[in-house]
Formats: C-alpha cells, sequence, structure tokens
C-alpha cells in the first residue's frame, strides 16, 4: 500500500513537472480562466451599457401632442437613438430593408385620438437578423408606451378608455442579489474544470503514446494503477489551482461566493473525474493528441448550452433538455451554482455530486480497462 | 472524418435539439414548477390563477403552499419559482389602484428569472377581472401596454434558420482552420513538408493545392449542414443554395487564408488546435454570434469591425434570414475579399521567406 502511494506521488510530481515544462500547456492552464472572464465582461459590458443607441426611424404621420409626446419618450430612451424623422411609413421600411437602421417606428395617423378612446396602437418593423437589437427597439417602444400611459393616467385623462397596467409583478430573486449575468459565472468554472481535465488527459496519454514514453512507464517497477491514480492525482491537483485562480478572478470581478469552498473545490474535482474518465475512453480510441484536442474542444461547445453553463437547462427544447439530463456536467453545473450563487448548503447539492460520482464509478474503470488494451 | 463528417454533425445536432426544429414550438416556462400561493382568495385571484393555469405557458402551477413553506422549497429543485397574490389584490383592482403579485425565483438558473417575470407580465399586463376567462393573447397581444397596442412587423425566422448561420459559420472556420494550419503543422513534425519544399513545387503551388482539396471538403460540408439544418430541423434558408455555398465557401477561404499566416509561424500542431479555440472564443464574444455587434462597446466594437468574420456572419444573417441578393452587400463582399486576398499576400510572403526555418 505504502508503494502504490509512493509510486503514485513520483507519478503526480512528474505529471506536474512535465507541464510546468511545456509553456504551451501552462499557458492553456492560465489563459483558459482569464480567456472566458475576458468573454464573459465584453458581453455583459454590451447588455448592461447604460446607452444602447440602437439606430432607429420614427415617422409621426399623426402629428398631434399625443404623438409628439410618444416621440419625446422614444427619443430619450436609452435603448434606440433616432437617426432620422421620416415623413412616410413606406420611407421607414425601406430604411430598415437597405439596413441603414435596425428599426423603424410608426405612429399611425388618428393615434392622438384613438389613445383617448384606448385603442391605439404603434407600428415597429425591426431587422429580427439583429437578435438582440431589435429586441432592444421593441423594449423602447415599450417603455415609451407604457411611460405615455403612465402620464396621460396621472394627468386624470378626460374619461379615456386606457389605463394602467391592472397588475404589477414584484420579482424578488432568492439569492438577494441584484440582477445580473453572474449566474453564468458558476457555469463557467464548471467549464474551465472540463476544459483543463480533457487537457490532462491529452498531455497524460495521448502525447506520451506520441512520444513513447508510455510504453517505458509501464514497464518500470510501477503498477498500472500508480500510473493512472498518479495521472488523475495531478488533474486533481491542477482543478484545485484552477478552481483557487477562478474563484480568485470571480473575487476581483466583483462576485461574492457565499458558498462552503470546501465544497466548492470538491464540486469542480468531481467533474474534472468524470470529464478525465470520458477523455480516457475517447483516448482510447483516437490516439493523435491534435485530433484528441480538437475532438474535445468541439465536444466543449455544445456543452454550453446543453450542460446549463450560458442558459438554464430548464429553458431548453424537450431534446435539448433530454440531453442535458443526461449529462453528469449539467448536475456539476448546476451544484456550484447552487454554492457559489445561493450559498446552499451540502444537503441542496447532495444528489448533484451523488450522481457525478456514480458516473465516474461506472465510466472510470471501463475508461481504464479500454486506456490498458489499446497501450 | 472528423472535421468532414463529425464537426458538421455534431455542431448541427446539438444546436437543433437545444433550440429545437420547425415544428417544435415549445414555451420555454411552460413545464417549470411553480408555486401558487393565494393569500387573497378571491374571485379575481382565481381568475389570475385560471388564466395562467389554462395557458400553454404555465402548465406547471402547484397549489396548496403557502408563503413560507414555498420559499423554503424554493432553491431545493422542487419549484423555481413562487407567485404570490397578496391580500387585497381585489380590492386593489375594484378601486382602480394597480393591484401587485410577487414573484419569488431561484435566481441562480440563468435565464429562468427573466423568463418567467417577462411571461408572467405579459398575462397580468392584458388581465381583465371582470371577465371570467380570460381572452387568449396573440404574441402581438403580449407584447403591448394596456391602453396601446405594438403591431411588430418585419420578417420572423422559421426553424432552425438562424441556427443554420450560425453552425454553418463556425464549422467552416473550425474545420478549415484545423485543417490548414494544423495540416501543415503535422506535415512540418513528420517531416513532409520539407520533402515537398525539395520538390520541384512552388510555395503557390503548394498553398494553391492545399485551398483547392479545402474548398472541395467546405462544399461537401456546407451540404452536409444544409442537408441536416432542412431535413432534420426544418431550416427554409431565405436564399438560393448558389448564394449559401458562394458565402460559405467564403468564410472557408478567409479561414483557410487566416490558416496559412498561422502555420508560417512555425506552431506545432497542438498549439494550432489550442489558437484555434481561442480564435472560436474570440468570435463567440466579438463577431457578432451571441451579441450584435453594433452592441459593442469602446475597444470591443473596434476589434469587431476590424474582424473579417464580423462581416461574413452579417453577410450570412443578411442572405440566408432576409433574402438579400449577395451582389448587394458590398461592403461585406469588399472586405471579406480584401481580406482574403491580405491573408493569403501574407501568408505566401511568410512562408517564402521562412522556408529554411520551417523545415528545421
Amino acid at each position: 500500500m505504502m508503494n502504490f502511494v509512493r509510486d503514485t506521488v513520483a507519478i503526480t510530481g512528474k505529471e506536474l513537472k512535465q507541464l510546468r515544462r511545456d509553456p504551451v500547456s501552462l499557458v492553456l492552464t492560465i489563459m483558459f480562466p482569464i480567456l472566458l472572464i475576458g468573454i464573459f465582461i465584453v458581453i455583459v459590458s454590451a447588455f448592461s451599457a447604460t446607452f444602447h443607441n440602437v439606430p432607429v426611424v420614427v415617422a409621426d404621420l399623426d402629428g398631434t401632442p399625443a404623438s409628439n409626446a410618444l416621440l419625446n419618450k422614444i427619443t430619450q430612451s436609452r435603448f434606440v437613438h433616432v437617426t432620422q424623422l421620416v415623413q412616410t411609413e413606406d420611407q421607414a421600411y425601406q430604411e430598415v430593408a437597405n439596413g441603414q437602421v435596425i428599426g423603424a417606428i410608426v405612429i399611425p395617423q388618428g393615434f392622438g385620438t384613438a389613445l383617448a378612446a384606448g385603442d391605439a396602437f404603434v407600428i415597429i418593423s425591426t431587422d429580427n437578423s439583429k437578435l438582440t437589437s431589435s429586441q432592444f427597439v421593441n423594449e423602447a417602444v415599450n417603455e415609451a408606451a407604457q411611460a405615455l400611459v403612465t402620464q396621460a393616467t396621472q394627468q386624470g385623462g378626460v374619461g379615456f378608455g386606457l389605463k394602467l397596467a391592472p397588475i404589477e409583478v414584484i420579482v424578488r430573486p432568492l439569492s438577494g442579489r441584484p440582477p445580473t449575468g453572474d449566474p453564468i459565472l458558476p457555469g463557467f468554472l464548471g467549464m474551465i474544470a472540463i476544459l483543463g481535465a480533457f487537457d490532462d488527459i491529452v498531455n497524460a496519454i495521448s502525447r506520451e503514446r506520441e512520444r513513447g514514453t508510455f510504453p517505458r512507464l509501464a514497464l518500470s517497477p510501477v503498477s498500472l494503477l500508480a500510473v493512472y491514480s498518479g495521472k488523475m492525482f495531478a488533474t486533481v491537483v491542477l482543478t484545485v489551482l484552477r478552481t483557487a485562480l477562478m474563484l480568485l478572478i470571480f473575487t476581483l470581478y466583483g462576485l461574492v461566493v457565499h458558498g462552503n469552498l470546501i465544497l466548492i473545490f470538491f464540486t469542480t474535482i468531481l467533474i474534472a473525474i468524470f470529464t478525465l474518465s470520458v477523455g480516457l475512453t475517447i483516448s482510447a480510441r483516437i490516439r493523435g493528441s491534435a485530433t484528441l484536442t480538437v475532438l474535445e474542444i468541439a465536444m466543449t461547445f455544445p456543452l454550453f448550452s446543453l450542460a446549463g453553463t450560458t442558459n438554464s437547462p430548464l429553458l431548453l427544447a424537450p431534446g435539448g433538455k433530454a440531453i442535458a439530463d443526461s449529462l453528469p456536467w449539467t448536475y456539476g453545473n448546476d451544484a456550484l451554482r447552487r454554492l457559489i450563487y445561493l450559498g446552499s448548503g451540502f444537503n441542496a447539492v447532495a444528489g448533484d455530486l451523488a450522481i457525478l460520482i456514480v458516473s465516474s464509478l461506472i465510466l472510470l474503470p471501463i475508461a481504464i480497462l479500454l486506456s490498458k488494451r489499446t497501450m | 472524418m472528423i472535421s468532414l463528417v463529425v464537426l458538421p454533425l455534431f455542431f448541427t445536432v446539438s444546436l437543433g435539439a437545444g433550440q429545437g426544429g420547425a415544428g417544435t414550438t415549445f414555451s420555454p416556462t411552460a413545464h417549470i414548477p411553480i408555486a401558487w400561493v393565494d393569500e387573497d382568495n378571491t374571485l379575481a385571484s382565481f381568475r389570475l390563477w385560471q388564466s395562467l393555469s389554462t395557458s400553454k405557458d404555465f402548465s406547471n402551477l402547484i397549489q396548496g403552499y403557502t408563503e413560507q413553506g414555498a420559499l423554503a422549497q424554493l432553491g431545493s429543485k422542487r419549484i423555481y419559482a413562487v407567485i404570490v397574490v397578496p391580500q387585497g389584490f381585489q380590492n386593489d383592482l375594484e378601486s382602480g389602484s394597480q393591484a401587485r403579485v410577487i414573484l419569488y425565483t431561484d435566481d441562480s438558473e440563468p435565464g429562468v428569472s427573466d423568463q418567467i417575470q417577462a411571461t408572467l407580465t405579459s398575462y397580468t399586463q392584458n388581465f381583465d377581472p371582470d371577465v371570467q376567462v380570460q381572452p387568449y393573447l396573440s404574441q402581438l397581444q403580449r407584447q403591448s401596454v394596456a391602453g396601446v397596442a405594438i403591431v411588430t412587423k418585419g420578417a420572423t425566422f422559421a426553424g432552425f434558420n438562424i441556427g443554420l448561420t450560425t453552425v454553418l459559420a463556425i464549422v467552416q472556420i473550425f474545420a478549415g482552420f484545423y485543417e490548414i494550419a494544423g495540416g501543415m503543422s503535422r506535415e512540418r513534425e513528420d517531416g513532409t513538408y520539407a520533402r515537398l519544399l525539395v520538390s520541384p513545387v512552388s510555395i503557390g503551388s503548394i498553398m494553391l493545392g492545399k485551398t483547392l482539396f479545402d474548398i472541395l471538403l467546405s462544399i461537401i460540408r456546407t451540404f452536409t449542414v444544409l442537408g441536416i439544418s432542412v431535413y432534420a430541423y426544418g431550416a427554409r434558408p431565405n436564399t438560393d443554395v448558389l448564394t449559401l455555398l458562394a458565402l460559405s465557401l467564403i468564410v472557408a477561404l478567409t479561414t483557410m487564408g487566416l490558416g496559412f499566416v498561422v502555420a508560417a509561424l512555425k506552431m506545432g500542431a497542438r498549439a494550432v488546435v489550442i489558437i484555434e479555440f481561442f480564435l472560436i472564443l474570440f468570435l463567440f464574444a466579438f463577431s457578432g454570434l451571441i451579441i450584435d455587434s453594433n452592441l459593442l462597446v469602446g475597444v470591443s466594437q473596434v476589434i469587431s469591425n476590424l474582424l473579417p468574420f464580423s462581416y461574413a456572419f452579417d453577410a450570412l444573417k443578411r442572405t440566408i434570414l432576409l433574402g438579400r441578393p449577395l451582389l448587394s452587400l458590398t461592403f461585406d463582399l469588399e472586405y471579406l475579399i480584401g481580406s482574403i486576398l491580405v491573408f493569403y499576400a501574407l501568408a505566401f510572403i511568410l512562408l517564402h521567406y521562412s522556408r529554411e526555418r520551417l523545415i528545421t
């Protein structure tokens, strides 16, 4: 037993030294977290900018005080920037069709009279190939209309048929945090654990095979089990380092980590071990390190959506949800969100962790067996 | 085989499964378990419950919870939101005041909180307590404010069309870069690149030969993605096959040009793959794939404007989604063709002047 532990530690040390001597892998280990967070910041800052200035044109075909009031509110919107006032509806649509603006807002003739009767309408035409921008145009008009209705109601609208929305929805988030893009961050930690472990397996198995050092390792007076457990332990050490780096970046970014740190580290280690098992299984079939890296990276991209990193699996189409439910990574990401974002305890994530452990216990022996056979 | 078959299949199928194809309309909130707590117990609160629970958006409203009991369950994955109708709800409606509904959400699930809030608001905006059965709200009515209807025009995209633009571009970039930059690195590592250089074949011919080979693969990939998108996920591109193929090849050629430049920098095969990964992540952030490039700010906007791939995505969207003729996208095309020429010229110069370096 002592020999086994000693050999495992020796192999672990060898793996870590090898990583230190390989600048590409070292850069990868450090750059993954920084790059992912960088992308997150770019996207979040674009979404949460104070002003979006989506270009729109407005055709005010009514020319009454009511339509003017609406036009003013649209002009003041933080979502859109009115680049031009056009005379006709067709002109407005043409600007969108030509790609000059993202949206055209048409206030039809009779808007003022219809507003008093409570059945006014506004027409919006948007370039829906710009998914987010077109939503911002809708939002700008919606807000302007709501503000107009509120103003008219407060001014004691003389028997207007219009009224405020009858029910206001007040939202209280469980975490007590303000609404931001931060719930995505724990999922990014999960992705780092996955990507890192995939990369470790490429280093640990495929590259050794390519260099011809794996058979030498097998011929050395170290048991094969110690070789595999040493490589796995190296991944555990690296996962701990990556997790610590990510948590440090989160803290610098301003995310308060609520949960138990030991549980967070334990969860990322379990994610890494499961990923290692998957990588080991694939590496038994695909032997080139570059090909294996490409395949694993290609596998990782869909996981951003299917394993609940950027969006909750609850919102996926039924087919996607079924896939998400069958992926142990989904449960790992879920556990990380609950721990980091909600500050939940062990009981809340025990089921998720159990799924990860059972999946690894099933897959890891098969993966080692396959790997040994194709050594 | 990975770049030719596995990547197109994998990307298309996984995106299709996540988003659903044509004919698979689904409400994201429909099956999310949500607790319903009625503290008012009046006709108005009953009618609100009725209008939500009979809608296709809230089929999993669970009754029987107290507010405290429901909140204790929130975060346990048994329920993901709690809708509380407070006491005085009907009184407020009758007196003409704005009534309130409180929505507690498990905001650790990304997107769920916003989605439930938006869907619930669309119902409450137009709720009429005097009506026993609330009328069915069309998409148009849901976007409207009480008193002012908002009529939306503009093309809406059927089926998997948006997915098709994304997958086609990503697959071409991912595979094209791997084949050119990765292929040349592997040749260098295997020693066959040195043999190629001493053969009576010019650098230009090597580049052209590899380009023609990859164009052939790109054509096959385009039809693979198109076939799966159309026949499995019901995509209906608003453009003809030739336009789609031409644009797909322009994207591939831009990537190949970049691949040759990277290959000339004497990168190892593994380093190439890693650069490829960073490139794709970079494109996700800056080229309009996740967020429209016009919404980016500061340096991000400048990077986006310089990236040829931003123009490629734009051209793909305008043709596949909006049906614009390819030749009307003059600026996009000019920028892309210019980039291809610059990449190829730069790669040729680098490969030519680093012949010795690349074979050692």
